[in-house]
């Protein structure tokens, strides 16, 4: 069943690209993200005169036999990044007009993710499902069958209740302490501002955050073949809709609402990718790793 | 109001599919899910309203659609008075105008005038319907076209002439049949005619008339008359040379109906009567005359068999053909040097047959260099083993420019690879000397092919030697004609150009084969003559509706005239230019002249079928028209009455308003749904 999260072709597509983490993030294990801090790894960064004070320890001898000087000689740190998939487990995540449905799609997304993260880069991973609460919480961790436990997780996570962002946002920040990335995956319906407000003190920890939007594209461009009655599956409401409404004024609003909220996550200094649930994972993923690649 | 085909009704249930589709399916709406009704609103009022009645208007269009094409299927009609129907209706008036109604009937008058008069007391009483005249003889004449005008109808039935023309009642329902896929109303027939038994079709069902059409015959007699005529003479077309031999001239004198009696025929050369005979003709039956030497000057005679018939039917007392005295023709036959048997078999074959029709000239290769084939009916190349390119040259222009030529390979061909201005390619030469029985048999034949369809296959002839050619293939491949019994191509023709080569694969002499000593070689080499001079045809006699070959394919360019037995030309100057043929409709003799020089008389004589006047069982006609039992009387009295018996009723089929009410409301339907669905369609 855990295997179904890790498509070969899916993994096959992102291996090929260096998940470069935008913010270099301090950590205990050395691995391929790059620190802002210099120390003491193989990688050489520049030679520095000496100073008094500083440890000879780092004196090149080799340059001071050449020329009579004291230069320090300096490494470019490399350390572990930690990466947190909040998985948005609502019941609206459950809508699909094709075989895969939003949560589906969205597991694959999150199963890929840290597999790369904990099998490609070493990092530390987390994973947090939440709905208007949070359900599960696997704290980030390298300890050997940490993969297995978050794939378990997230296939226990089968979509209930309704989406509130603010209550189980106020608990994310006791649990996510150290800096790292942080990525949400969500349909995201509920008002941009409402969402941001929600997500943005997790920015001021200095986490790198991206809100990954999954939508389906009846979500979008919904399909009405006459006057229906449709049913919120959250709240369970019935509204008759006409399929005028649904071709013109419908779209108008989504639209608006998706062009606000990415306007509104990018102003927040965070990254937004919307991902079509009719278009291949691997895609989707690559398209966003290249995003991310752009952007370093 | 009813339906001819009830049963179409049993459709109706179809209409059910709309009903369900439109009203209990759309009942059956299941709510949709979605993730979220945020930037949802209800939109019930106008919209719904406005898709309902747009459902509704859909419904009725779709089932309207459903119910007038079941009704058309089952094919209502209304039944109206007769009376009503009568400005409808078509009355198609054909008065029959073949060579029989030229029989003198008791009153004086010819059967023509009869029907003419009947034709126009049914014209009077007509009414306010249309009519149209028509004349028939060999085929439906209309002239004119469909009218209230009873002056114009009048003048049209008074002007129908008569003709030599053979009626068919099979060609009259066929143009019946074509006329009823254009005129939708009713049409009521009238026929006036001898009512000959030899017009009926061959088969009945070939006189079966379209259900539109009501048929009413009206006879200008109803029995039959005892009638003589000359059924057919057999004479040559042409004559050769002054000193030809007697031709014989034989005549078939027939009597329809008629007691034993003696009849006196005489032969009328151009107007002269040149010998009288007297003949006895059984009752009912045949006797044959025979004019032993017919004797014509030179260039075309017109002749005529007669007979003193003293019937009422004169037009068939005479049959006419043409007979030209003309110079025999010249022909070539080009051989070795030294060699003269082919010479000598030919020339005997040529003067024993074809009435010394051609004159065989016989040179040495060496001399006919110096010769114009142009000159030439056609050239013999009998077994030459070295032609010179010039002659070769020469001879290739005269075939491509339409002339013949006659190649016997014989033995000398055998060193070369190909065959001269023929151009087969030679596989080996078949020396039958070394088989067991030393002379190979003709194995198949064509029998289509003239040269050799009186041979019958020439059996007992022996080949001792023939060349193997091959005969090509694709579009330039030659005709075989004959096969020896080895498969080998042993007579073989081939186009080139506008003319034609004719290679026999063996030769003309008696040492490569004993054809020449077999009475077959006679017809074979007369045959073979007279295709490739292309003399088959000239002068002799046709039947009225033949058609007449203007030029063969030397003469494509050539202007021609022809004068038919009036004295009129019946050509107009484009067709004079470029017609193939014509079509002969008169009978007497027509002429023809072409501009390089040529000239021909055809004498045309009537169908012999018209002379006999037996007319067609009563029975036999109410079956025509569809009576049953009733008699011709009875059911023309039945029509002809009209609406005067009394409010006769007339059921009348309105299948295709109903289909035109099928394509409205099958594009209003189109449209609507178009615009209704169009709405849904997602253009994103």
């Amino acid at each position: 069943m855990i295997q179904r999260f890790l498509d070969p072709t899916v993994l096959a597509g992102i291996s090929g690209l260096d998940l470069v983490a935008k913010t270099v993030v301090d950590g205990f294990v050395a691995g391929l993200h790059r620190s802002p801090d210099f120390g003491f790894s193989q990688e050489f960064a520049e030679y520095r005169a000496y100073n008094a004070g500083d440890d000879l320890r780092h004196v090149d001898w080799n340059v001071y036999a050449r020329t009579e000087r004291l230069y320090l000689k300096r490494f470019r740190g490399e350390t572990n990044s930690m990466l947190t998939v909040l998985l948005d487990a609502s019941n609206s995540m459950q809508f699909g007009s094709h075989r895969v449905n939003k949560m589906d799609y969205a597991r694959y997304l999150a199963a890929s993710l840290l597999y790369l993260a904990i099998h490609g880069q070493r990092d530390a991973a987390g994973l947090i499902t939440f709905d208007d609460e949070i359900r599960d919480f696997i704290r980030p961790s390298t300890r050997q069958g940490q993969l297995h436990r978050l794939l378990a997780a997230l296939n226990q996570a089968e979509p209930r209740a309704r989406t509130d962002f603010a209550r189980p946002m106020r608990y994310f920040q006791e649990f996510l302490k150290r800096r790292g990335m942080v990525l949400i995956i969500s349909d995201f319906w509920e008002s941009p501002e409402s969402i941001i407000r929600s997500i943005e003190p997790l920015r001021y920890h200095g986490n790198e955050v991206v809100l990954f939007h999954v939508l389906d594209p009846e979500d979008v461009r919904p399909s009405l073949k006459g006057p229906t009655i449709l049913v919120d599956l959250e709240t369970q409401a019935e509204m008759q809709v006409t399929p005028d409404y649904g071709k013109q004024e419908y779209r108008q609003k989504v639209d608006a609402h998706l062009a606000d909220l990415q306007e509104r996550t990018q102003a927040a200094g965070m990254a937004y990718c919307r991902l079509m649930t009719d278009r291949p994972l691997d895609n989707a993923l690559r398209e966003y790793l290249s995003l991310r690649g752009g952007r370093k | 109001m009813g339906f001819f085909s009830p049963w179409f009704l049993a459709g109706l249930a179809g209409v059910a599919l709309p009903l369900y589709l439109h009203l209990l399916k759309r009942q059956t709406t299941t709510p949709k899910p979605v993730s979220s009704l945020m930037f949802y609103e209800t939109r019930i009022q106008s919209s719904t309203r406005h898709r309902r009645l747009n459902y509704l208007l859909l419904l009725a269009l779709r089932l309207l659609v459903l119910l007038a094409l079941i009704f058309a299927f089952a094919n209502p009609f209304i039944s109206r008075d007769a009376a009503a129907l009568a400005s409808d209706r078509l009355v198609l008036l054909v008065v029959d105008n073949s060579l029989s109604m030229r029989a003198a009937t008791a009153g004086g008058n010819t059967r023509l005038d009869d029907a003419k008069t009947e034709a126009l007391k049914v014209l009077s009483g007509k009414g306010a319907a249309r009519g149209q005249v028509a004349a028939f003889g060999s085929q439906l004449h209309l002239m004119t076209q469909p009218v209230q005008d009873e002056a114009a109808l009048r003048a049209a039935v008074q002007s129908i002439e008569p003709g030599d023309g053979h009626g068919n009642f099979g060609e009259l329902a066929r143009a019946m049949r074509a006329m009823g896929e254009a005129v939708h109303t009713p049409i009521e027939l009238h026929v006036f005619s001898d009512m000959q038994r030899s017009q009926l079709a061959g088969n009945f069902a070939d006189m079966a008339l379209p259900g539109n059409v009501t048929l009413v015959t009206h006879a200008v007699t109803t029995k039959a008359q005892p009638n003589w005529a000359v059924e057919s003479v057999d004479a040559p077309g042409q004559v050769w040379g002054k000193d030809a031999k007697p031709v014989h001239v034989q005549a078939v004198i027939a009597g329809y109906g008629t007691p034993a009696a003696q009849r006196t025929v005489s032969l009328v050369v151009n107007g002269k009567t040149t010998a009288t005979k007297s003949v006895a003709v059984p009752a009912n039956g045949k006797a044959t005359v025979e004019f032993p030497s017919l004797e014509v000057p030179y260039g075309f005679s017109r002749c005529e068999v007669k007979i003193d018939a003293g019937d009422a039917f004169a037009a068939d007392d005479l049959r006419r053909f043409a007979v030209q005295r003309t110079d025999p023709q010249k022909a070539l036959l080009i051989h070795n040097f030294g060699e003269s048997r082919s010479q000598l078999y030919v020339g005997a074959a040529l003067g024993a047959a074809a009435q010394s029709a051609f004159i065989l000239e016989s040179i040495g290769v060496n001399e006919a260099a110096d010769r114009k084939p142009a000159n030439y009916a056609f050239i013999v190349l009998s077994d030459v083993n070295n032609v010179p390119a010039l002659l070769e040259h020469s001879l290739t222009e005269y075939v491509k420019g339409g002339g013949s030529l006659l190649i016997a390979a014989g033995t000398s061909a055998g060193g070369r690879t190909q065959i001269p201005i023929f151009g087969g390619r030679v596989i080996e030469t078949r020396d039958y000397n070394r088989v067991p029985d030393h002379y190979m048999a003709v194995g198949s034949s064509d029998s289509s092919y003239a040269a050799v369809a009186k041979a019958e296959g020439w059996p007992g002839v022996k080949f001792f030697y023939a060349l193997n050619v091959d005969p090509g293939t694709g579009a330039e491949a030659a005709r075989v004609i004959v096969r020896l019994g080895d498969q080998t191509p042993l007579l073989m023709e081939k186009r080139i150009g506008e003319g034609r080569v004719v290679l026999f694969a063996s030769g003309l002499d008696n040492l490569t084969n004993d054809f020449p000593l077999h009475p077959a070689f006679v017809p074979f080499i007369e045959q073979t003559a007279r295709y490739l001079a292309g003399s088959e045809r000239q002068g002799g006699a046709r039947p009225v509706d033949a058609f007449l070959e203007l030029r063969n394919a030397k003469e494509k360019g050539q202007g021609v005239e022809v004068t038919d037995p009036q004295g009129k030309r019946p050509l107009t100057l484009a067709e004079a230019a470029k017609a193939q043929s014509l079509q002969l409709t008169e009978a007497g003799y027509y002429q023809l002249r072409l501009a390089n020089g040529r000239q021909d008389e055809v004498a045309v004589n009537p169908d012999p079928k018209e002379s006999n006047l037996d007319v067609i069982p009563e029975d036999a006609l109410a079956l025509w028209q569809g009576k049953g039992g009733q008699t011709t009387q009875e059911a023309g009295a039945g029509a002809a009455a009209g609406g005067k018996s009394g409010p006769q009723k007339v059921p009348q089929s309105f299948w295709w308003y109903v289909m035109l009410a099928v394509l409205a409301s099958g594009v209003a339907e189109s449209v609507l749904a178009s615009r209704y669905l169009g709405t849904m369609r997602d253009e994103g």
